[in-house]
């Protein structure tokens, strides 16, 4: 069942050339609006998305952008990146694709609070935002997307080790020999990634087991967002809230149980204004 | 008639005995359920958190975020429907937290003593709860008799 699993992945389209075509130009500080322009109009699914995304309420232009270069010069070079990013990964989690006896598009809406809240919660803690753990966050469950192709019959057995207190991951790996969170490791490395998001989205539900040095600020903020929306119940009908708590997240970020109930309102205030971006699969 | 979804933090009361009244997957949130049968009203409200106090503004703009400020306003809008208190069933559902929590994620926790709380103190009894354990709940209430239905993330449905 393993290799068949991780066969899969080779099977995957890759990561569109075009976002990192744009994230190498968007690097260097004056880059040419043009440029970017170009290379964006050559992939004209990304292209449509880019534009759709723009457009939502989350980036908020105050008047609708038609064009391309408009759009490039409006975001500027994070939200660009980040607009990208969310453009690229919409293609694999199409409608219609069943995931755990959910449907993809349930999980594309769960990454997108996750990869908003990741926001939040950077701003929080660090005064800034981040396209790196925006990207994590937004694909951390990519991996429950290949493996929910495998699981048809094995997810009741899934479920019912859940309910006998297993955690959700754990079941996986009893089930199916791996967990999705290693399986999306796998992903973001066959997509040549950088390892620090590899790492961030294969310990996504257990930084607490990576090395020290291993054990950046990346993984235990993909961990934390992807908790918070978990509790709001945005699960893309899947895993509720079966994963263990890890109690020192808490002290590392020196965040209070009121800093997070007042993350959760500023993600249900986000949360309505990206409403397009999570529903442009439907 | 059909289905009337109620949102996060968003409340909805009927007397429309074809409406259906469902909230989708509760995660530490909860939802509160009210029916009075002879006046074939009811309602449900999909709070968030346990507390306004702790952004009074925001509680003012989405009074159904919060168990305090929500039950109030979920019991009144079925009054003005034509319910009375001595005759509405209260259903309490939800409330999930995440496994050997350590006590630092206790959002689902803390909302479910709110509601137990609130209701004490006014003399209202809950007639069924199905709270905490690790898994999200939908919740249907079925405006023509009243009854309750929940659906578990695992996928199954019971009736409260």
């Amino acid at each position: 069942m393993i290799k068949k699993i991780l066969d899969r992945i080779n099977t995957l389209p890759p990561f569109p050339v075009t976002v990192n075509k744009v994230m190498q130009i968007l690097q260097s500080d004056d880059y040419a609006v043009r440029d970017v322009v170009e290379v964006i109009k050559r992939d004209p699914a990304v292209a449509t998305n880019i534009l759709k995304i723009c457009n939502s309420a989350y980036f908020g232009p105050h008047k609708p952008i038609k064009s391309i270069s408009d759009a490039v010069v409006f975001l500027g070079q994070k939200q660009l990146s980040k607009a990208m990013q969310t453009a690229s990964a919409a293609r694999y989690y199409k409608k219609g694709k069943r995931v755990y006896g959910a449907d993809a598009v349930d999980l594309w809406e769960h990454s997108v609070a996750v990869a908003i809240m990741s926001q939040i919660l950077m701003r929080q803690i660090h005064d800034r935002e981040d396209e790196n753990l925006y990207t994590a966050a937004l694909v951390h469950d990519i991996g429950k997307l290949v493996m929910g192709e495998f699981v048809e019959e094995e997810t009741d057995q899934i479920f019912r080790l859940v309910s006998q207190g297993y955690s959700f991951l754990e079941a996986e790996e009893k089930v199916l020999g791996i967990n999705h969170a290693d399986l999306g490791g796998k992903i973001a490395e066959y997509w040549h990634f950088p390892r620090e998001l590899c790492q961030a989205i294969a310990f996504h539900h257990r930084p607490d087991l990576l090395s020290e040095e291993e054990a950046t600020d990346l993984p235990y903020l993909v961990y934390l967002s992807d908790q918070y929306t978990l509790m709001m119940g945005i699960d893309g009908g899947m895993d509720g809230l079966a994963h263990r708590g890890i109690g020192s997240v808490l002290e590392r970020f020196h965040l209070k149980e009121v800093n997070l109930e007042r993350s959760l309102v500023q993600l249900y205030d986000e949360l309505n204004r990206a409403r397009e971006l999570m529903e442009m699969q439907r | 008639m059909g289905d009337i979804v109620v949102g996060i933090s968003d409340y909805k009361c009927s007397k429309n005995r074809d409406d259906v009244l469902v909230t989708y997957a509760l995660g530490s949130c909860i939802a509160v359920v009210v029916y009075d049968p002879v006046a074939v009203v009811g309602g449900m409200l999909h709070f968030m958190l346990p507390d306004s106090s702790l952004d009074k503004k925001k509680a003012e703009e989405v009074p159904a975020m919060f168990a305090d400020t929500g039950i109030p306003l979920l019991f009144k809008t079925c009054y003005s429907l034509g319910a009375e208190k001595r005759r509405m069933k209260v259903k309490v559902i939800g409330g999930a937290s995440i496994l050997n929590d350590d006590n630092y994620f206790r959002i689902g926790q803390k909302n479910i003593t709110a509601v137990r709380r609130i209701f004490w103190k006014n003399n209202v009894l809950i007639e069924g709860e199905d709270t905490g354990e690790n898994y999200n709940r939908t919740v249907r209430l079925r405006m023509m008799d009243g009854k309750c239905f929940i659906r578990s993330s695992g996928g199954m449905t019971k009736e409260l």
